[in-house]
């Protein structure tokens, strides 16, 4: 009977659950999934990309590698480099979306992506710039989702700082005397992040309730998301509210709390699987 | 350059530092291939096979050789077409942009759309005959695979994963296709290698890529080109590549029934 209701009446089936303050799959309203990161050198690594990472968060799986490419700085802001995400969702990580160019979710995906890695500062372009005017890195970030169970937000922001602490570029030097670059292959130094953001996303049910780490089915069910974005510091990078049920302000103060509280596991998660795959 | 405006844009032109790398380093990979030249040409790589791995696909697989190509493909049963007649195999093949060694695949380009869709086509000519499609009148069956890192042999892996995928679904099929590419260096006298690596498929005067049903014994597709040699040289490296499919058929049907325990035990529980 209760399975007959959950696809009949799906909102009536999850409105029963969360009257008692869980959720159909046992979780708390601010309970996270399972989370687990593979990074570099473990299984799963992408060889041929300079710096890659795979993220579970439950059944959400995505991908993000990176590859670095040298090119020359934009003639105005000859002392920067460029970093190029982009969220791909293919159509084998769920049955709607269809094969061809990046549909409207994987658009708006990107340009999340953009903003959180400007805003929070988490790779200056100038450090990108090896001679001024002439020769940059470009970071390509290509984060493809394989397997689509809500939440790509988060999902993605990790693979995303996960992959680029993974990478290692070969030191490059302009020759004076003849001008064209020399890149050193064997030197490899590890990419400078400056900031860590994490970003925790919500799902707002009936205009009142908010559950954390939403579901594919709880996204569908859902009046409103919000994601926000923290950094290490505890201070608040960015809040992503695209349209939904409005939100009180001491709501969002609540939201903006558990990001902070997230992002402690999140940022400990990190540092563990780094460390197990640093060479001693 | 025609804008794509549905993606980000970076600067319009860039190159890999490996252009650019000390021509030291390029010798020594050379001397490095010639030295590891002479491989044991029947010698099949590793091969790791897993079905039903993905939660929103109806069938999933993930084929790894050993050689470092990965590929994941996942199949959705029959769904209704608007069209009449025996049911339609859709096949999508998409390469993720750092899949390739050298410069990263541009998603949007046009020489990027063109090889996908002659591997898809490819895809669909080995795959056809497995599938039982006159069980599925006016349906469509889905499949689709991504290639996450190319080691050489991508499509074969693509072949084995997307018929694994297919079995996973429940599809009704005759057999497995199973995929085995095969290449032959430009040397004079060379003889056919089974499964070449990415710098070997690279310099190789000619391809081949063959799909067999190994329980019926029966090629479903052959694919290459190039300068092989006479005929008796083509119909040997058929016969090497049938007994490298031969050899794969039981790692695939053991990962088949491996899935099919996980999910018998998923669903008791």
């Amino acid at each position: 009977l209760s399975i007959c209701s959950r696809t009949v009446e799906p909102l009536e089936y999850y409105r029963r659950f969360l009257k008692e303050n869980c959720r159909p799959d046992g979780r708390e309203l601010g309970e996270f999934r399972t989370t687990t990161v593979n990074i570099g050198k473990c299984l799963c690594s992408i060889t041929t990309a300079d710096g890659s990472a795979l993220v579970k968060l439950g059944n959400t799986t995505v991908i993000c590698g990176v590859k670095a490419e040298l090119a020359a700085p934009a003639v105005d802001s000859a002392n920067k480099g460029y970093i190029v995400p982009n969220v791909e969702l293919p159509s084998l990580c769920a049955e709607r979306f269809r094969s061809g160019p990046p549909g409207e979710e994987a658009q708006a995906a990107s340009q999340f992506i953009a903003d959180v890695i400007e805003n929070s500062q988490m790779i200056m372009k100038e450090d990108l710039c090896i001679a001024n005017g002439k020769l940059a890195w470009v970071l390509y970030c290509d984060i493809i989702c394989l397997d689509y169970d809500g939440n790509l937000l988060d999902a993605s922001v990790f693979a995303l700082l996960a992959a680029l602490k993974n990478v290692h570029l070969p030191l490059v030097t302009i020759n004076e005397e003849t001008g064209l670059s020399e890149v050193n292959l064997k030197q490899k130094n590890p990419l400078v992040v400056r900031k860590h953001p994490v970003a925790t996303s919500f799902a707002i049910f009936d205009d009142t309730l908010l559950i954390v780490d939403p579901t594919a089915e709880e996204e569908d069910l859902a009046t409103g998301t919000v994601t926000i974005v923290t950094d290490e510091e505890g201070r608040l990078c960015s809040v992503h509210k695209p349209g939904g049920s409005p939100l009180t302000g001491a709501k969002l103060q609540d939201c903006i709390t558990r990001a902070i509280t997230r992002h402690k596991e999140v940022k400990k998660l990190i540092d563990k699987v780094i460390k197990s795959i640093t060479p001693k | 350059m025609p804008l794509d405006h549905r993606r980000l844009r970076g600067p319009e032109e860039s190159q890999p530092p490996a252009l650019w790398a000390a021509t030291a380093a390029e010798d020594e990979e050379d001397e490095e291939g010639a030295g590891a030249a002479p491989r044991d040409p029947c010698a099949l790589r590793p091969l790791f096979a897993r079905a039903g791995l993905l939660s929103q696909a109806q069938g999933s697989a993930y084929v790894e050789l050993g050689s470092g190509t990965k590929v994941l493909c996942a199949a959705w049963g029959p769904r209704e077409s608007a069209e009449p007649g025996p049911g339609r195999l859709l096949c999508e093949f998409r390469r993720a942009p750092f899949a390739g060694r050298g410069a990263r695949g541009r998603p949007g380009a046009a020489a990027e759309r063109e090889a996908e869709r002659e591997a898809a086509a490819a895809l669909r000519e080995a795959l056809e005959p497995a599938v039982r499609l006159g069980r599925y009148p006016r349906a469509r069956l889905a499949v689709s695979a991504l290639l996450l890192q190319d080691g050489g042999s991508a499509l074969a892996a693509a072949v084995s994963a997307a018929a694994l995928a297919l079995a996973d679904a429940g599809v009704e099929m005759y057999d497995l296709a199973v995929g085995c590419a095969l290449s032959r260096p430009p040397a004079p006298a060379a003889s056919w290698m089974l499964q070449p690596a990415e710098p070997e498929e690279r310099r190789a005067a000619a391809r081949l890529t063959l799909a067999l049903l190994p329980a019926l014994n029966q090629v479903s597709a052959v694919l290459g080109g190039g300068r092989g040699g006479p005929p008796e040289d083509w119909a040997q490296a058929l016969r090497l590549g049938l007994d490298g499919c031969h050899r794969q058929y039981p790692v695939l049907r053991q990962s088949l029934l491996r899935a099919a325990q996980r999910r018998d035990a998923a669903a008791a529980a």
